[in-house]
């Protein structure tokens, strides 16, 4: 028996996880160094803004590929949530009603698609492939293609305040969203069986695992941080849109990746896609202070996702 | 058949010699200096715990990895095997354990894969069914060359790997495991190959767990331990309980290790049970013996545990669960029972092999190491360091994964899960497949500790000599009827092989 030395916990996780800690900060030096207005209180609260959504976004999508799945539509749902909530606050629904009916709805379509994967047998990419597209449509047909704006100032005003007058609001919903998902995935049964599932669906069934349970349970979560993240993104434009947050899916997934989730399952962290969404953020800010052509910022993203993703495999298969 | 004796293994009709081959991973010595010969046309079999290198042997010759030191002679000449081109260029070829073909293909579009016919750069479909179905039948496997690969069952699968490998100018042949998913039928079929690929000249390598097999088919013997020759015989001059001696270092009486237990109450009664590929099935479960169930593949014993397990669930009939009659719809209410099913395919079914064997022992029983919403970091450590103790399963420690585990530490993780769980009834499927010896042994020793703590254990086997050794009671199933039923060791395997055949 030699089975008594025991390393840390997640000996994968951490060191993968401080590489990406050390890429932002590598990013903020070279940028602070490059430009003369990244290091400013105002950029970097905008940076944090900015990099938010998506890390939200990102983080409900991870639940979902852990099971080795995949959320689509979470782009569209923040869309198609900003039309909810528009309208809704326009028919004079006071705040907090209006923001528990938009998660309401959120729930609702998490819940439709595990049913289409549990009962119907469809392939994730399919169910949410197909609420993407119906989703803008529903919300275009909704408003016959207007816009609504949004004449709640309470509502509009959130996304411009912050917290002790530091930390954006829209930065401190991460943190709120992230302390729950790190007890979730790492410390609780339900966050122990999306790894399973996603490992090896038949094994975790055999082992009195409900998978019909776990799948709503990924689906919902990732379709309600859309929705949260939908909020979110209506208050801080003040009109309600159902093109809105378009390609959000590919940006969420990009960040997941870079975070380290592997896309056939059962390896994924909370801190990963944060991470990810902010490094995509970085870049992106950084090329547009630098007045990089926004072709390129494209460009320089997709690049970025290989040398990542790569160099993880490389770590993996050293072991 | 051209078979010499010793004297002149170093003659003109050896076709490949190993000279002081080496090999080194990070952290083990898996080969150590091995010298060997192999006379052209002869069957040698290689026998050996897991472990023991045969499996560093095979990736070696078939250039899946590189030699760290000695050298690979082929005809007399040095061969550097260093890619798998390489090897198939010389006309090596293996059979692996795990089938490794295209599921989604046909048969035919297997057995011509990376070699198709073509004219015009168009593929010729109709050629290719027509010789890979007279491939087939020329080798008498009964398969059809135009089905899906996917439709077939595993043994099958297994064939049409064989029949790819000996069809493409093979002249040296690796078998490993051949037999572990292969019916009576099949095996016999694939026996027949064998012989016959020898008789045309083609050397083979045959490498199994089934001494019976091994003097069934072999010339010759090598046994491996530790990554050492142990030593190289005429097969019939050897027996078995020598083989076993060398390859572990133990006697056999201590393998079929069964302890006298006293037997307990009633657990588990079927009275009439019917379902899915079985029917009328009435037998009692005490606590504290082995059930032993033994039939064909297909003759409704693992359909009949299927349903007890809640998989399939009985369509008719009555379970009764400590005399009282139950419902068993699904798998957790067998679960809630205490009933457990530790399945034939670890892979598949058994284990997320990806994850951690920690995580893999705990994951029937998270729901029970929570404090409030939260899981009990120390408790799961405790839980998983005991069975890994408990069980002596060979890990480096919790954290690594399931799948970096040989076959028999794999299945048991799978009794760990279960023990941790509390169950009362397991049922064992095929639980020795392709697991040596030691292995084995150490498995059944593990049943007996399962009884002594007054659980029942029902054991499904294709494997005579396994259940016929170990069952208190042994119920023979032919066409989806329990047709016999016998004490311990009260019938000769001959009756028992009889009542299984004939129904």
């Amino acid at each position: 028996m030699s089975a008594s030395q025991t390393p840390p916990r997640k000996r994968f996780a951490v060191p993968f996880g401080l590489t990406l800690v050390l890429l932002l900060a590598l990013l903020w030096v070279l940028l602070s160094f490059a430009t003369h207005n990244f290091m400013t209180e105002r950029n970097i609260s905008n940076l944090a803004r900015q990099g938010s959504m998506i890390a939200i976004l990102a983080l409900g999508e991870t639940f979902v590929i852990i099971t080795a799945g995949i959320d689509l539509s979470v782009g569209a749902i923040a869309g198609f949530i900003t039309v909810v909530v528009a309208g809704l606050l326009t028919q004079g629904l006071p705040i907090w009603a209006s923001v528990l009916a938009s998660l309401g709805i959120g729930l609702g379509i998490g819940a439709f698609h595990a049913f289409g994967i549990v009962s119907m047998g469809l392939p994730p990419f399919i169910i949410t492939l197909a609420t993407l597209t119906s989703l803008r449509g529903i919300g275009l047909l909704l408003t016959n293609g207007a816009t609504i704006s949004i004449t709640n100032d309470a509502f509009t005003e959130f996304s411009l305040g912050d917290v002790f007058g530091v930390v954006p609001n829209l930065f401190a919903v991460v943190l709120a969203v992230a302390l729950p998902a790190w007890l979730f995935l790492g410390h609780t049964r339900w966050g122990r069986y999306l790894f399973a599932i996603g490992s090896n669906s038949e094994a975790a069934r055999l082992s009195g695992v409900s998978v019909v349970r776990t799948t709503y349970l990924a689906y919902i979560l990732s379709a309600m941080c859309a929705a949260l993240v939908g909020l979110l993104l209506a208050s801080r434009i003040g009109i309600g849109n159902a093109t809105q947050a378009e390609g959000w899916e590919l940006q969420a997934i990009a960040a997941a990746v870079i975070g380290g989730t592997s896309l056939f399952g059962a390896v994924g962290s909370w801190h990963g896609p944060l991470l990810g969404a902010f490094i995509l953020a970085t870049i992106n800010n950084g090329a547009n202070l630098m007045n990089v052509n926004s072709f390129w910022q494209r460009i320089i993203t997709g690049g970025l996702i290989i040398v990542i993703v790569y160099s993880d495999q490389l770590r993996r298969r050293k072991r | 058949m051209a078979l010499a004796g010793h004297s002149d293994a170093g003659g003109p009709s050896v076709l490949l010699e190993l000279r002081g081959l080496d090999k080194r991973y990070p952290g083990t010595h898996a080969l150590k200096s091995v010298d060997l010969a192999f006379i052209e046309g002869e069957v040698h079999a290689i026998v050996g715990e897991n472990g023991a290198g045969k499996s560093t042997l095979i990736k070696l010759l078939t250039g899946a990895v590189r030699r760290s030191g000695g050298a690979i002679v082929w005809r007399g000449a040095e061969a550097a095997i260093e890619t798998p081109q390489d090897a198939i260029e010389l006309g090596i070829n293996a059979v692996h354990q795990e089938v490794v073909l295209c599921r989604h293909l046909t048969v035919a579009a297997n057995l011509f894969l990376g070699d198709e016919r073509e004219r015009a750069g168009l593929l010729r479909h109709s050629q290719m069914t027509a010789e890979a179905q007279h491939i087939l039948d020329d080798m008498g496997f009964a398969i059809r060359a135009d089905a899906l690969l996917s439709s077939l069952t595993i043994g099958q699968q297994q064939l049409v790997a064989t029949a790819r490998a000996a069809q493409r100018g093979t002249r040296f042949l690796i078998f490993d495991e051949p037999t572990a998913y292969l019916t009576r039928q099949e095996a016999a079929a694939l026996f027949t190959l064998i012989r016959r690929l020898s008789a045309d000249g083609v050397t083979i390598i045959y490498i199994s767990h089934r001494l019976e097999e091994v003097f069934d088919l072999s010339d010759r013997v090598s046994i491996l331990r530790d990554g050492q020759l142990v030593l190289t015989a005429v097969t019939a001059e050897t027996d078995e309980a020598s083989l076993i001696r060398g390859m572990i270092n133990r006697s056999i009486d201590q393998v079929f290790h069964k302890e006298q237990m006293v037997r307990g109450a009633v657990m588990l009664e079927t009275r009439k049970l019917c379902g899915r590929g079985f029917s009328d099935v009435s037998m009692a479960v005490h606590a504290g013996e082995i059930i032993g169930l033994y039939g064909l593949i297909g003759a409704g014993r693992s359909e009949f545990a299927s349903a007890l397990f809640g998989r399939d669930p009985a369509t008719s009939g009555e379970i009764l669960w400590d005399n009282s009659p139950v419902r068993i719809r699904r798998e957790r209410d067998a679960l809630r029972l205490g009933i457990a099913l530790a399945p034939e395919s670890r892979r598949d079914q058994g284990l997320a092999l990806s994850l951690p064997v920690g995580f893999n022992i705990n994951l029937p029983i998270f729901h029970r190491l929570t404090r409030g919403p939260l899981l009990d970091g120390r408790r799961e450590t405790t839980c998983a360091e005991r069975q890994i103790a408990d069980l002596s399963i060979k890990a480096p420690s919790r954290h690594v994964a399931a799948a970096s585990l040989s076959g028999g530490n794999q299945q048991k993780i799978v009794i760990g899960k279960w023990l941790n769980h509390g169950a009362r009834l397991f049922i064992f499927d095929e639980p020795t497949v392709g697991v040596d010896v030691a292995t084995k042994a150490e498995i059944y020793r593990l049943m007996g500790k399962l009884l002594r703590e007054g659980t029942a254990i029902i054991l499904i086997s294709s494997y005579l000599p396994e259940v016929y050794e170990l069952a208190d009671t042994l119920h023979v199933f032919a066409r989806g009827r329990l047709v016999a039923s016998h004490a311990h060791k009260a019938a000769s395997h001959e009756t028992i092989l009889a009542q299984a055949i004939g129904g």
